[in-house]
């Protein structure tokens, strides 16, 4: 037994040193590609770091987040950045130029500050402390799941994952509202893209149904669903995957509200009839967060493949 | 038999720690996203191995979300590195 705690040791150790270090790397890496495979990889082993944590929901989200879809996401960026890209550079020489001691001092001693005063919250917490584990526990049987992590966010703090579908509308209508008219990218000639679009792109939506599913007893759940979603749609866009465009226009954006839409009026009509914000009736809640949970994924899934385009979507041929 | 599964975690994520150096060396972009790939693979048999030591499935799903995910990334990475005429030439 000691030996395999030593083991696990030398594994936490190594592990901490490695996502230090590529930390610091991405901070501080000059080249944006660099850092976006470096990011990839810092997104990589957080979500061992989630696992060695005895949390596989987080890793789980980690994993489909992170590690996965931001790449996309953040090159997908880069790419639009390369127009802009030697202003940036000629404001990074001259930034460089202009950095005075005081301009290093400062933020030095506000680092010290904060690394102070985060170590004394951190000394000062109990060493034992229950939180709310066991208000969660008391209450698991009403909740209509068995996960307790499921149960928190859709059942007693309902109205967090409420405003986080609203802030990923809200990101993307900023997007839209920046980023002008994009048109979908020509189909690919590519025989290996193609036929790896149809073997993943099925696989892809089959796992995230499975993950939603499993969110009720198991980690899973609609964010992590929402984003291998998500994935089979960047993967559509960059096979140029055609889409007609009067699909592009209602039905896309009828997707993209259902799940702050369904949330918001499941929220208004238990409040009438129960009196308070998502306050499901006992025997009902299962169901009720299952179908709050799928139209989530859709808008989740949907959102993120919008975002990843950057901008209205407009079908290749013109009507 | 569990010994030998974190055993075998930990030489991988050794492994891991060396790959590093692909990524930061390069030299082309292609070096750091095959390096970024590896790590990829290597993090799901990590995955495995600890889900076998801690007979956990959740572990499992992780490790299967890794592997879809990965594939998207690659092919995010291949489109654009082979539509920019720049990125072709550091290869």
């Amino acid at each position: 037994m000691e030996a395999l705690d030593f083991a696990l040791g030398l594994f936490d150790i190594l592990l901490v040193f490695l996502v230090l270090s590529l930390a610091w790397l991405v901070m501080s890496s000059e080249d944006l590609f660099r850092a976006i495979v470096l990011f990839v990889a810092f997104g990589l082993l957080m979500a061992l770091v989630w696992v060695r944590l005895e949390a596989p929901d987080i890793a789980l989200a980690e994993a489909a987040i992170g590690a996965g879809l931001t790449g996309a996401l953040m090159m997908a960026a880069l790419d639009r950045l390369s127009s802009v890209k030697p202003i940036q550079k000629v404001a990074a020489s001259a930034q460089r130029k202009q950095l005075s001691l005081s301009s290093k001092v400062l933020p030095l001693i506000a680092l010290v500050l904060i690394v102070l005063g985060l170590g004394y919250a951190l000394l000062s917490l109990p060493e034992i402390a229950d939180g709310l584990t066991p208000n969660v526990k008391e209450n698991m049987a009403q909740s209509g799941v068995k996960n307790p992590v499921t149960a928190v966010l859709l059942n007693f703090r309902g109205y967090d994952t409420l405003l986080e579908m609203v802030v990923l509308l809200l990101a993307l209508l900023s997007v839209w509202s920046l980023g002008g008219e994009r048109k979908l990218s020509p189909r690919s000639t590519n025989p290996i893209l193609g036929s790896l679009c149809r073997v993943l792109v099925p696989v892809l939506i089959l796992v995230s149904c499975y993950l939603l599913w499993v969110g009720a007893d198991a980690p899973g759940g609609a964010f992590q669903a929402g984003s291998v979603l998500g994935a089979a749609g960047v993967l559509l866009l960059l096979s140029g995957w055609h889409v007609e465009q009067k699909y592009l226009l209602w039905p896309l954006r009828f997707i993209l509200i259902l799940g702050s839409g369904v949330f918001i009026i499941m929220a208004a009509v238990l409040l009438l009839i129960q009196g308070g914000l998502l306050t499901y009736p006992v025997a009902q809640a299962g169901w009720m967060i299952l179908l709050l949970e799928s139209a989530a994924t859709l808008s989740i899934g949907a959102t993120l493949a919008a975002l990843f385009l950057g901008g209205v979507p407009k079908s290749r041929v013109d009507q | 038999m569990q010994m030998l599964y974190i055993s075998l975690a930990l030489f991988l994520l050794a492994n891991l720690a060396v790959g590093m150096w692909r990524v930061l060396r390069g030299p082309g972009v292609a070096d750091r996203m095959l390096a970024a790939q590896l790590f990829g693979t290597t993090a799901v048999a990590i995955l495995l191995l600890l889900a076998e030591a801690a007979k956990s499935n959740a572990l499992r799903d992780v490790a299967l979300v890794f592997a879809l995910l990965a594939a998207v990334t690659a092919v995010a990475f291949v489109k654009r590195a082979w539509s920019m005429p720049e990125a072709r030439d550091i290869d």
